[in-house]
């Protein structure tokens, strides 16, 4: 950029991404200092609290293998209920970190820099929630490899023409590709960490997990190249995984469910959960570890406006939900679809589109988007709202098929809630975990963005 | 300068000042020019004279053959190694592959992208990097820029030179960064002792397996399909007078297949007409139950030498002698019913078709041993 800026109106021209004087050095002390550092007594009681709600679930788990899934409320012909809501759900949340770290990266956002590392471990922890679930639902966890193509004496291989085994291969790729990315980007942070290590074993385990990280202009060669790559892949990835979660309901013919709209549907909702979560998440990094100058309410804002923006196409989605119904002529459809605003579970249907659809539209307000009851009100609307959206469209489709002679109505038992609850504690015992062992924010990324961190263009040496 | 130098380091706190330095260290030619920086500096790489990094074309190769690994295996699965018909569809349709196919494609160019980074281009994981030890690597993961000039090979880095022209280029301060030792062979104590632990390590592990199988029971692991509660078939069970879980049937059942046999003797027997027509399938048939059944004492060829014979001390009959070729195939069909002599009855293990089946067998055992002249034409 040239030294005299061009003139353009205070609106357009490019904030900066950071409020006040911040230095590389001074960055590295704020956000690398935390990992150092004894956390404080708030920290241990909220992981104490997590990680007994975690035990509970994982507690409710074992009870679920040794005993078998019919502790749960599933019977017939709601055979999908807690357990792939639940499913569904974990998986979506995940969706906003790779939203956040790759396709925001791909567009050049740098804002995202800031929270990108934050949203990124959210995704793979929001992953291991949900692959919790297709593993205990079938029933018989310690045949869970069959799910695999994997040579066996009984000279059978998986059905690859069925969207269920599509869904094996997508989540797992998924848990790979997130954690690959994730671990590429703490690269360099982690050869930070190494080199302010001042215990030994700190420093042994840093070098470890850093692979020797130097940083030289090759390295960052490659790097950048590599990181560019990752992106554009799961760019294309985060598309494909909740479309292919998707197509497990949208290729069957149960009403409600085979309909063309559910893969864009489906990665709409899956972003939009994605980000309510991140920004509660984020409101509790920012305030508890005085980052408020490097996550600052111009994020706060901008995330909102995704939130809304979201909000807006799911509103959509339910129109055209409602619209191929009425459109198809098909009195099933009809009948399903009167049911999720009308029927015994009515009201989920009324939850889901108040909490998804109508509340997040004060966020047009901008002091909404930057106020933190409203913002937490809205993102935990949206949480309940996107839960209840799985709800609607897996249970109450199911619980009348075909034959009115075996409509049941489904009643989840303690231990359906039980689990849920645990797969909260577990997840949010490991951002605790995440949030004081390694950097919540990713400095290198940072650091190149600061003022005065890369060459004015004017010296005669850069081609 | 009494160690030897590994490298002079120069260290800059603009990008600026940096990139300004690139050029007449680089036209100096001291030794091998190397740029640590926190963070990428644009156009610091191409300035270093870098190549472009080859990563994009890893991953493009690697996410074809990822993409066509996929689509290989799952026509070998579906349409050669296990073809089961689905939906109706024709064993290789394709579009059903492609989510497949697309995933292992993006898990490939992923990893690629990735490993080939890192383990081949960057040569990571390395630990004994001289750089990994000294101060300069604190300040360059931190907030300062660096500049190297480093030991090209064998050739000895002419130390005051390097700092002389790292200064000229406007390096703020200046560091060595020393040649580490060369690295000793081990010593006799320490090599005794690694071998010593490897030892120890593997003996434990042996005990430790030897006790823990032989002091746990084998459990059988998830037995709840066998636990359940019903009553299986051949049990006792208290609830009938006669203790048996199942019902006899009604006196005078007969199963289907297994009429009593009303034959009163051989002479009557005779009387018997083979009801199965002479075709391959009966001979087959035949010729299975004959060779499971009769073959052990008969003898494959009918010429009463079995596998069996010799072991029980029995002398079975030669089914090849003209006794046994006058017999009719109704007095055959009695012996097969009632036994003769050692020989026990086998109307158990034999289904009334299969009795027939096995005479016709035997027929042609004895018309092939016996061949006429015309028989060969």
């Amino acid at each position: 950029m040239a030294a005299d800026p061009v003139a353009l109106p205070a609106a357009l021209r490019p904030q900066p991404l950071v409020i006040g004087e911040v230095t590389p050095g001074v960055l590295d002390d704020q956000v690398l200092s935390h990992t150092e550092t004894r956390p404080p007594l708030k920290w241990f009681v909220a992981v104490t609290f997590t990680s007994m709600i975690a035990t509970l679930g994982l507690a409710l788990l074992g009870y679920t293998v040794y005993q078998g899934i019919g502790i749960w409320g599933n019977n017939r012909p709601v055979f999908w209920a807690f357990d792939i809501i639940n499913f569904v759900f974990w998986v979506g949340i995940g969706h906003a970190g790779t939203l956040i770290s790759a396709i925001l990266f791909l567009f050049r956002q740098r804002w995202r820099n800031a929270i990108a590392r934050f949203a990124e471990a959210m995704t793979i922890f929001a992953v291991m929630c949900a692959s919790i679930f297709p593993a205990i639902h079938v029933g018989r966890p310690w045949l869970d490899f069959w799910l695999f193509p994997l040579p066996n004496q009984r000279g059978m291989w998986p059905n690859f023409r069925s969207p269920l085994i599509w869904d094996v291969f997508a989540v797992n790729t998924y848990f790979a590709v997130s954690a690959m990315f994730w671990y590429l980007g703490l690269l360099p942070d982690l050869a930070s960490l190494r080199e302010r290590a001042r215990h030994p074993l700190r420093r042994a385990a840093f070098t470890i997990l850093s692979l020797g990280w130097r940083g030289t202009a090759a390295h960052w060669r490659h790097f950048e190249k590599a990181y560019l790559l990752l992106a554009g892949l799961a760019t294309g990835l985060v598309l494909s995984v909740h479309s292919v979660v998707s197509f497990d309901f949208a290729t069957s013919i149960v009403p409600g469910w085979h309909m063309t709209i559910f893969p864009p549907y489906f990665v709409a909702g899956a972003i939009f959960a994605g980000f309510a979560m991140v920004i509660m998440v984020l409101i509790v990094v920012r305030e508890s570890m005085n980052l408020k100058h490097l996550i600052t309410e111009r994020h706060l804002d901008v995330m909102n406006k995704v939130l809304l923006a979201m909000a807006c196409l799911m509103g959509y989605s339910y129109m055209m939900e409602g619209f191929t119904a009425w459109y198809s002529m098909n009195p099933y459809l009809h009948h399903v679809f009167t049911q999720y605003f009308f029927g015994s579970y009515g009201w989920a249907g009324w939850v889901t589109v108040t909490c998804n659809v109508f509340l997040p539209q004060i966020l047009w307000w901008p002091r909404a988007r930057r106020s933190y009851p409203l913002m937490i009100l809205v993102s935990l609307g949206v949480t309940v709202g996107m839960w209840m959206e799985r709800f609607v469209i897996i249970v109450i489709s199911l619980h009348q098929d075909y034959l009115p002679s075996s409509w049941h109505l489904y009643r989840p038992t303690l231990v359906d809630f039980g689990i849920l609850l645990g797969t909260f504690g577990i997840f949010f015992t490991l951002v605790l975990l995440f949030a004081r062992l390694l950097p919540v924010i990713a400095t290198s990324e940072m650091k190149m963005d600061l003022p005065g961190a890369q060459p004015t263009h004017a010296g005669a040496t850069h081609v | 300068m009494s160690e030897r130098a590994f490298a002079v380091v120069g260290l800059f706190d603009s990008p600026d000042a940096l990139l300004r330095a690139v050029a007449p260290i680089r036209a100096a030619s001291l030794g091998r020019v190397e740029a640590y920086t926190p963070y990428p500096v644009h156009g610091l790489a191409t300035s270093l004279g870098l190549k472009r990094s080859p990563v994009g074309g890893m991953v493009l190769v690697m996410a074809l053959l990822g993409a066509a690994t996929a689509l290989g295996f799952q026509w070998w699965v579906a349409a050669v190694d296990y073809p089961i018909t689905t939906g109706g569809k024709a064993f290789f349709s394709w579009e059903a592959f492609v989510p497949v196919m697309f995933e292992v494609m993006v898990a490939f160019a992923t990893f690629t992208a990735g490993l080939a980074m890192l383990l081949l281009l960057n040569r990571l994981p390395f630990f004994g990097h001289p750089m990994l030890g000294s101060s300069v690597m604190a300040a360059v993961t931190r907030d300062r820029l660096a500049l190297a000039i480093e030991k090209d090979g064998d050739v000895e880095l002419d130390a005051t030179n390097a700092r002389a022209a790292l200064e000229a280029a406007g390096a703020q301060s200046i560091e060595v960064v020393a040649l580490p030792a060369p690295s000793q062979p081990a010593s006799a104590r320490t090599l005794g002792w690694m071998l010593g632990g490897i030892a120890a390590a593997c003996l434990t592990s042996g005990f430790l397996t030897y006790w823990v199988v032989k002091l746990f029971p084998v459990l059988p692991p998830m037995v709840h399909m066998l636990q359940q509660p019903r009553i299986n078939p051949q049990s006792q069970n208290g609830f009938f007078a006669d203790g048996r879980t199942q019902r006899l049937p009604v006196a005078g059942t007969v199963a289907r297949g297994y009429l009593p046999y009303a034959v009163a003797n051989a002479d009557e027997a005779d009387r018997l007409v083979n009801p199965l027509p002479r075709s391959a399938e009966v001979l087959a048939r035949g010729r299975r139950a004959y060779s499971t059944f009769c073959s052990v004492c008969h003898g494959p060829l009918a010429t009463g030498v079995g596998t069996l014979s010799s072991a029980y001390g029995a002398k079975p009959a030669n089914l090849q002698s003209q006794t046994f070729r006058d017999y009719s195939d109704g007095h055959i069909y009695d012996v097969i019913m009632r036994g003769k002599n050692a020989m026990p009855s086998y109307a158990e293990d034999l289904s009334e078709d299969e009795r027939w089946a096995v005479i016709h067998y035997l027929r042609a055992l004895q018309r092939a041993q016996n061949a006429k002249q015309e028989d060969l034409r």
